[in-house]
C-alpha cells in the first residue's frame, strides 16, 4: 500500500520535471531572432508540414462538409427547417469540426512526422554533432518546426472550412434540392465574422502550438534508440489527440459559454 | 536550387490560399460587409419590453420582413424592472420612423430564432438616435399561453 | 610551444540513476600530443567525451579547457569556446538532409562571414585532405561507414579547431578503412599540431598513434603511461586489457552465486 503511494508520488514528481523540462524547452527554443538563414529553415518546414498536410486536411473537409448536409438535411426536413442548413453546416464547422479535427489530423499527418525525425536526428547524434559545432539545436532544428505548425495548422483550419462549406452545398444545394438563397442566406445570416470565424481561428492557434509543441518535445526528448522513437511518435498522436479534444472543450465553453 | 524554388512557391501558393480562403469566409459565409453597416453609419434606439424570452444578442431587426438592424444589448432595467433592450439601426432610418413605432419580439417558424420586428406608426414627430421606443410586445412565452388557454378552458 | 595542459579533468564524478560512472577521475591533456582514453566497452568513455564538450554536467568535479570551465560557462559562452573544438562522433553524425560539400560548409556558413567563394576553396580542401573531394555531391545515406566518418573529420576540421574529440573512430571499420583512419588522425595532427583525444577500445591501433594513454575502468583512472610503458605494465588487469585476454581479473562471468549452488538450489525450490 506504502509502496503504491510512493509510486504514485514519483509518478507526480516525474510528471512535474517533464512539464517543467518541456516548458524550458518552449521558451529557448521559440526566442529565436529572425535571420535570413532561420527564414529558409522555416520555409522548408512550412512546406514539410503545411503544404504536404493540405492534400488529407482537404479531402477530409469535403467529406465532413458532405456528411454533414446529409445528416443534417434528414433531420432538418422533419421540421419543415431545411433552409437553415447552411447555418447549421457552416456553425458546426467554424466552430468546432474544422479546428478539432485539422488539428487532429496534422497531428497523426506532421505530428508523427516531426517527432520521429528529431528523433532519428537525435539517436544518429546529429544534434549532438550540432551542439559540439556550437549550434544551438533548439534554434537550428525546433524553432523552425514549431513556427511553421504555428503557422501552418491555421492555414489547414480556413482551407477545411472552406472546402467543407462548399461540400454541404453540393450535397445540400446541387443534390437534395435546397434553395440555393437561403442555403448562402441563412448562413450569413446567423454566422458573425468575430465570434465564429475568428473564435475558430483562436482555436486552431491553440491546437497548433499545443500539437506542434508536444511532436518536437517528444521528439526531442525520447530515448535514442529505434524502440525509442517507435514509442514517441505514438506518444504524440496520443498526447497531442487527448489535448486537442481536452482544450476544446475548456476554450468552448469560455468562447460559447454565455452564447448558449 | 531549382527544388528550392519549387518548394518556396509551394508554400507561397498556400499561404495565399489560406488568406483567400479567409476572405471567402468572411464575405461569403458571415455576409462581412465591407461597405454595409457596421462601421459608423448606424444608429441606436432603446426599447423596453416586459419580457424578452428568448431574444439574444445579434439577433435581426427587420420592419417588413427586410433586416435593417440587429440587437447590440439586453439588459435589465432595474428602475421598472423590465428589459432594456438596444438596438443598432440601419442610418437610412434615422428621422424616419415616427414616434409611435412599435417594436415586437416575433419567433421565425415554429422552432425559429426570435428577433424584433419594428412596424412604423403615424405619429408626424420621428425618432432619432438614443431615444426609445415607448410601445412594445413582449416575446410570446409558451408556458404563459398554456396557462392562459387552460384558465379560459376552466372558466367557460 | 606552451607546455600546460590543454585539458584538465579534476575529481570528476559522475553517475546516471543509480550507478557511478566516475568516482574521481583525474586527466591532463597535453596541448598537441594526442592522448587516448582506453578501457573496457561500457565504462562510460563516450560520456566523458560529452562531459568535457559540456553536453553533460558532472555531480562533482571540474573540467577545464585553455583554463576555463567548461561547466560554470554560460550557455552563450559555451557556444563559443565549441566553436575551437571539433568532435568526430562514432556514427560520423552527419546532417541526413545536407549533402557531403554542405556537411562540411556548415561550420563556416554559421560561424563565419566568408564569402562563398571563400568557403569554396576552404571545403574542398579540407574534402581533399580527407580523400574525397569526389565525393562532395553524394548524400550521408549513399556514403559507406568509413567513409561517412572521413567526411565528419573533414567538417570538424572546417573551422580549423585547437581541439579534437575522437569517439570510437575505428569501431566497425574493415582494416583498410581503419588503416586510412588511423593514417589521416595522426597526419592531420603532426601537420596541424592541435591536440586531440581518442576514446578506443582497439588497442592496436590507438597505441600505434597516442602519445600517452589512460586506461579507465571502475569509474577511475587505472593506469596511464606512455605505449611502451603500459605495454611492459606489470599490473594484472593492465596487462589483460592491452594483450586482450579473455579472462583475468576482469572476469568472464557477470558476478554471480556458485554456478554448482545454483543449480541446486533451483532444484529445491521446485
Amino acid at each position: 500500500m506504502i509502496g503504491r503511494i510512493q509510486q504514485l508520488g514519483r509518478y507526480g514528481c516525474d510528471l512535474l520535471e517533464a512539464l517543467g523540462r518541456a516548458g524550458i524547452f518552449l521558451g529557448l527554443s521559440s526566442v529565436g531572432v529572425p535571420s535570413r538563414e532561420g527564414w529558409h529553415l522555416w520555409l522548408r518546414q512550412m512546406h514539410f508540414v503545411g503544404v504536404l498536410s493540405l492534400a488529407i486536411v482537404l479531402v477530409s473537409g469535403l467529406f465532413i462538409g458532405m456528411v454533414l448536409a446529409l445528416q443534417g438535411y434528414t433531420i432538418l426536413v422533419d421540421f419543415g427547417a431545411e433552409q437553415a442548413l447552411g447555418q447549421m453546416v457552416a456553425l458546426s464547422l467554424l466552430r468546432e469540426l474544422a479546428p478539432v479535427v485539422s488539428a487532429l489530423l496534422f497531428a497523426g499527418r506532421a505530428g508523427s512526422a516531426l517527432t520521429a525525425e528529431i528523433g532519428l536526428m537525435k539517436a544518429t547524434e546529429q544534434l549532438s554533432s550540432m551542439e559540439m559545432i556550437g549550434v544551438d539545436p533548439l534554434r537550428r532544428v525546433v524553432a523552425p518546426r514549431l513556427w511553421a505548425g504555428f503557422v501552418s495548422l491555421p492555414l489547414l483550419t480556413v482551407g477545411f472550412s472552406v472546402v467543407g462549406i462548399w461540400g454541404g452545398y453540393l450535397v445540400g444545394v446541387e443534390w437534395l434540392g435546397v434553395f440555393n438563397g437561403s442555403y448562402w442566406g441563412n448562413m450569413q445570416e446567423s454566422v458573425d465574422f468575430i465570434a465564429d470565424i475568428g473564435n475558430g481561428i483562436v482555436k486552431s492557434l491553440v491546437f497548433a502550438l499545443v500539437v506542434t509543441w508536444i511532436a518536437v518535445f517528444q521528439g526531442y526528448d525520447l530515448v535514442p534508440t529505434a524502440e525509442g522513437i517507435s514509442r514517441a511518435t505514438t506518444r504524440t498522436v496520443v498526447y497531442s489527440s487527448l489535448a486537442v479534444l481536452g482544450l476544446d472543450f475548456v476554450l468552448t465553453a469560455l468562447m460559447f459559454g454565455e452564447l448558449g | 536550387m531549382k527544388r528550392s524554388k519549387m518548394m518556396e512557391l509551394g508554400v507561397g501558393l498556400f499561404m495565399l490560399a489560406g488568406i483567400a480562403g479567409l476572405i471567402f469566409l468572411g464575405l461569403r459565409v458571415s455576409g462581412l460587409n465591407l461597405a454595409g453597416p457596421g462601421a459608423g453609419d448606424t444608429f441606436q434606439l432603446q426599447a423596453n419590453f416586459a419580457n424578452v424570452g428568448g431574444l439574444k444578442p445579434r439577433a435581426r431587426v427587420t420592419m417588413a420582413g427586410v433586416n435593417v438592424g440587429r440587437v447590440v444589448n439586453i439588459e435589465l432595467n432595474t428602475e421598472w424592472y423590465d428589459a432594456q433592450v438596444t438596438l443598432e439601426l440601419d442610418d437610412k432610418l434615422e428621422g424616419k420612423l415616427s414616434r409611435d413605432t412599435t417594436a415586437s419580439i416575433l419567433t421565425s417558424g415554429l422552432l425559429g430564432e426570435q428577433y424584433v420586428g419594428l412596424s412604423v406608426g403615424g405619429d408626424p414627430e420621428t425618432l432619432s438616435d438614443g431615444d426609445t421606443i415607448r410601445d412594445t410586445q413582449s416575446a410570446l412565452v409558451l408556458e404563459e399561453l398554456i396557462q392562459q388557454f387552460v384558465s379560459n378552458m376552466v372558466n367557460e | 610551444m606552451d607546455d600546460t595542459p590543454f585539458v584538465v579533468v579534476e575529481g570528476l564524478h559522475f553517475s546516471r540513476g543509480d550507478t557511478d560512472i566516475f568516482r574521481g577521475v583525474d586527466l591532463s591533456i597535453p596541448r598537441g600530443k594526442i592522448t587516448a582514453i582506453m578501457g573496457p566497452s561500457g565504462t562510460g568513455k563516450t560520456t566523458l567525451l560529452k562531459l568535457i564538450g559540456g553536453q553533460l554536467v558532472p555531480d562533482a568535479g571540474r573540467v577545464l579547457i585553455d583554463g576555463q570551465n567548461v561547466h560554470g560557462l554560460s550557455r552563450r559562452a559555451l557556444f563559443r569556446l565549441r566553436r575551437r573544438m571539433g568532435m568526430l562522433f562514432q556514427s560520423g553524425a552527419l546532417f541526413s538532409d545536407l549533402d557531403v560539400y554542405e556537411n562540411v560548409a556548415f561550420p563556416l556558413r554559421v560561424h563565419t562571414d566568408l564569402p562563398d567563394a571563400m568557403i569554396r576553396d576552404v571545403v574542398l580542401m579540407k574534402l581533399q585532405a580527407v580523400g574525397l573531394r569526389g565525393a562532395r555531391h553524394l548524400m550521408p545515406s549513399e556514403l559507406s561507414g568509413g567513409m561517412a566518418r572521413r567526411v565528419a573529420l573533414a567538417r570538424a576540421m572546417a573551422l580549423d579547431p585547437e581541439l579534437i574529440l575522437y569517439d570510437e573512430p575505428f569501431v566497425g571499420q574493415d582494416p583498410i578503412s581503419m588503416g586510412v583512419l588511423v593514417q589521416l588522425i595522426k597526419r592531420i595532427n603532426e601537420a596541424l599540431g592541435l591536440t586531440a583525444i581518442v576514446v578506443s577500445h582497439d588497442i592496436k591501433e590507438t597505441l600505434s598513434i597516442a602519445d600517452y594513454v589512460y586506461v579507465i575502468s571502475d569509474g577511475h583512472v587505472m593506469a596511464q603511461g606512455t605505449p611502451q610503458s603500459l605495454d611492459v605494465d606489470q599490473d594484472a588487469r593492465v596487462s589483460q586489457f592491452v594483450h586482450g585476454e579473455p579472462d583475468g581479473p576482469v572476469p568472464f562471468h557477470y558476478p554471480a552465486v556458485d554456478f554448482f549452488t545454483d543449480i541446486l538450489s533451483a532444484g529445491a525450490n521446485r
